[in-house]
């Protein structure tokens, strides 16, 4: 695999957590890249070091060692502010809690990542009614996330971490709090993603949604045990492969 | 009885737990029961004071004056003596003014009153140290000693002559220093005048060898010590015009040198008040959602509404009731000092009344309900597995200025929508900065009072007591509302960051830098201080020119504004520490949470 066409790319990654007898290495000595437009699904049980790993790759989290690189940048070392920069133009994040602003409506939460970089008030609105409409929320703008169920904010923290138009999106367990569903719906859009070439990496403990990636890598204790291609998105087979019909 | 451990178990905990929002809660109810105890406490000192003093120098009921000279006054004033009425008299005696100089430069006026070696029955000055007069020496009134800085065995120059001091005394039969002329030379106007004794023939001689002014005095106790009134009206229409000083007049006129003290302590107390209820409530408004999280648990188990209030409200009430104690014993301590400020009086003021201790209570009680009630019904209000699930109290939706905001520069962004989430606070951090600028105004107009000294000719050298008293108290209550307002915006400012945690980890996690969030906390302290400056000004005018005698000067509007300004930027700073610390705390925690 070429380095050079990588997005993300982690090296010799180790992350501790606690002092002296208490100390947890949450991740290995990880390397990974993963190249423009692949959808990388990292899966393991709960406490493996999955989310870590993500939050490393998203520079909300300083590695203990090792090396994180950013479309060509490293970014282990860079101050917050730096950090924060990168985040606003190159990374999209996606929670299993969502963490919608509770007090701001669909369009207002999905336009915020816009004008934290700067655009105009116009702009950033426009970007986010064409990304509520690609999620099917239009109808949903105005709402508050407490008026909508828990799929639709999914979609819209999907919106959301599109906004400016992301290297990458991470995302954490993003089904991990959706039913059925709701879950086919978020990787429905997932699927439309990766067919527009953007890159995802899905941190999930989900088997079902794991199968839905390129490439699969395993993990255990902080360490990656297994790294496998899958054959790819079977979006006609998506109901059935989560146990709902299409 | 299990449930009251209980109780007193989850309290503690709590206690250990939040031991800063503790100290905070017990300092700003202790600041504020202490003042309130005190200024109420004042009311009636002087009174009890001047009586314990009467009492101990067998102070007479009236002192009857003459300005006129000759046979035909000591003839009145004898004439006086020898009323029905009267039952014991002192008098007549002399009473010179003169000049005192002391430490070479400090030079008062004087009255020296000329008694005798031996006292008498009545009006028996009390001497606290040294010894009575004798010839050659000067025994000088214990007010008026301690403004001079003098004691037994300085040297004091009255009239051009050297005197020694061989005693210190109080007595009841003139008001406080510098009120001990009672009437001036020829029964004219007084200044500031202080007291000394000495021998009948050294005032005598004083007198005469420099031709200095006299009056002629006689102290009389009546059948009945409040008919003071009846005895004046029955000698009224003298041919010799007579003064007549009454024990009553006297202890009114000992108040005057608390009359700025007590409205500025007990107004200061309600302001401290306010401030500690701001700023509790804003603490305990911070701790609503684990509160309302800490009833749903409790709900969960089995615990009843009551149990539940009683946990959460009597972490309050304890804390308020001990800093209850603690205010009274404060305030018991520090009523001599503010009650007597001259030294002319003798005696033990006691501990707060039950009115006090009731009415400080009341306060201690009212700040902690106040502060806890909102939260408290909250929790209790909340449906169980609402409170489990910590969203219980989300902000309201605010379009209009969401999309203001979003034209804004990031800081102000989040600024502005930050100080949107808690429109109760606002007022609160609004109000709490325009009582400080009500304290910082006070204190300016302060700044520009020019008070006559108590030395000749309203020198300064001797100061002006009652404006210093009044000074020092202003000072140190609007210290005190200040140090409460810093304590106020800190805590503020840490309150929202903690409750906006979540959504500044979004917006951190969104590409916001911690500068920018830190920025934004600072501004959305600052945004609701600008209208309480702006109101503060007019209302710290209108509190001072109500507290002020009439002549006051009030400070250049100029300066006020700039108070106003600074207060603004003092906001910012010290806003800026805990918005740094917020800003900075790691998000990932917040972040990694898997409640939606």
């Amino acid at each position: 695999m070429s380095e050079s066409s990588a997005v993300v790319q982690v090296r010799d990654l180790v992350k501790e957590h606690g002092h002296g007898e208490s100390r947890v290495r949450a991740v290995d000595e990880v390397d990974l890249v993963v190249p423009e437009g692949q959808t990388l699904a990292v899966m393991g049980p709960s406490g493996c070091g999955k989310s870590t790993l993500l939050h490393l790759m998203g520079g909300l989290e300083r590695p203990s060692r090792g090396e994180v690189w950013l479309a060509g940048q490293r970014i282990d070392g860079l101050s917050e502010r730096a950090l924060a920069r990168m985040r606003r133009r190159s990374v999209g994040f996606v929670f299993q809690a969502f963490h919608l602003v509770e007090e701001l409506s669909a369009v207002e939460n999905v336009e915020l990542p816009a004008l934290l970089a700067g655009r105009s008030p116009r702009q950033a609105r426009r970007r986010a009614g064409a990304l509520l409409e690609r999620v099917g929320l239009t109808a949903r703008a105005r709402h508050l996330p407490s008026q909508l169920s828990g799929g639709q904010r999914q979609r819209v923290a999907i919106a959301r971490a599109l906004a400016n138009e992301p290297l990458v999106v991470l995302a954490d367990e993003p089904t991990g709090n959706l039913d059925s569903a709701a879950t086919l719906d978020v990787l429905r859009i997932f699927e439309e993603l990766r067919s527009a070439g953007q890159t995802l990496v899905i941190v999930t403990h989900d088997e079902r949604v794991a199968a839905t990636a390129d490439r699969l890598v395993s993990m255990r204790d902080g360490m990656f045990v297994d790294d496998t291609r899958l054959a790819g998105f079977h979006p006609r087979g998506l109901g059935g492969l989560i146990g709902l019909e299409g | 009885m299990g449930s009251i451990v209980l109780v007193v178990r989850l309290v503690l905990a709590d206690v250990r737990r939040h031991p800063s929002q503790v100290a905070m809660l017990l300092f700003a109810v202790t600041v504020a029961t202490a003042t309130l105890a005190l200024g109420l406490s004042l009311g009636g000192t002087s009174r009890t004071l001047y009586e314990q003093t009467r009492a101990a120098t067998a102070g007479p009921d009236v002192v009857a004056l003459s300005g006129d000279t000759g046979p035909a006054v000591t003839s009145a004033l004898a004439e006086l003596a020898a009323d029905p009425d009267v039952v014991a008299h002192h008098g007549p005696y002399r009473i010179v003014y003169a000049d005192l100089t002391t430490r070479g430069s400090v030079t008062s006026p004087v009255v020296v009153h000329g008694f005798a070696e031996k006292p008498g029955a009545l009006n028996r000055p009390l001497v606290t140290s040294g010894q009575w007069v004798r010839s050659g020496g000067a025994v000088v009134e214990r007010g008026f000693a301690t403004a001079l800085g003098v004691g037994v065995g300085d040297r004091v120059t009255i009239a051009g002559r050297p005197y020694p001091v061989v005693g210190i005394a109080v007595t009841a039969a003139t008001s406080i220093y510098p009120w001990a002329a009672q009437i001036g030379p020829g029964g004219g106007p007084s200044d500031y005048t202080g007291l000394a004794w000495m021998t009948r023939s050294d005032a005598r001689e004083l007198a005469s060898s420099e031709d200095l002014p006299v009056t002629t005095a006689v102290d009389v106790k009546l059948r009945d010590p409040a008919a003071t009134e009846a005895f004046r009206e029955a000698h009224r229409g003298s041919d010799v015009t007579v003064d007549f000083h009454s024990w009553q007049r006297k202890a009114e006129q000992d108040a005057v040198i608390l009359r700025g003290t007590q409205p500025i302590l007990v107004l200061g107390s309600w302001l401290l008040s306010f401030l500690v209820v701001a700023g509790v409530a804003a603490l305990a408004a911070g701790r609503a959602v684990q509160q309302t999280r800490r009833a749903g648990l409790l709900k969960a188990v089995g615990a009843t509404p009551g149990l539940i209030a009683a946990v959460l409200l009597t972490e309050y009430l304890a804390v308020a009731l001990l800093a209850d104690v603690l205010g009274l014993v404060i305030a018991r301590l520090t009523v001599p000092v503010i009650a007597s400020p001259t030294a002319s009086r003798i005696g033990d003021i006691g501990g707060p009344t039950g009115p006090v201790i009731a009415a400080a209570t009341v306060l201690a009680v009212a700040v902690a309900v106040l502060s806890a009630l909102r939260p408290t019904l909250r929790a209790l209000r909340t449906a169980t597995v609402t409170a489990l699930a910590d969203t219980a109290h989300r902000p309201r939706h605010r379009p209009r200025l969401t999309a203001l905001s979003a034209r804004l520069p990031t800081p102000f962004l989040l600024g502005l929508r930050l100080t949107a989430r808690r429109p109760g606070r606002v007022v609160l951090q609004a109000c709490s900065t325009a009582t400080t600028l009500i304290a910082l105004t006070g204190l300016l107009s302060l700044s520009v009072q020019t008070s006559r000294g108590y030395g000749l000719n309203g020198s300064t050298a001797l100061p002006n007591l009652r404006a210093e008293n009044t000074g020092h108290l202003l000072i140190a209550v609007s210290a005190l509302l200040i140090a409460l307002a810093v304590v106020n915006i800190i805590a503020f400012t840490w309150t929202t960051a903690m409750e906006a945690r979540p959504s500044l980890a979004v917006a951190r996690a969104l590409g916001a830098t911690p500068g920018q969030v830190s920025a934004g906390l600072s501004i959305a302290q600052l945004l609701p201080c600008v209208p309480g400056a702006l109101i503060g000004v007019p209302l710290g005018i209108g509190v001072f020119s109500v507290l002020s005698p009439g002549n006051a000067a009030l400070a250049p509007v100029s300066s006020m504004l700039i108070a106003a300004l600074a207060t603004l930027l003092v906001t910012v700073a010290l806003t800026a520490l805990p918005a740094h610390l917020a800003a900075r705390r790691p998000v990932v925690p917040v972040l990694s949470a898997d409640t939606p």
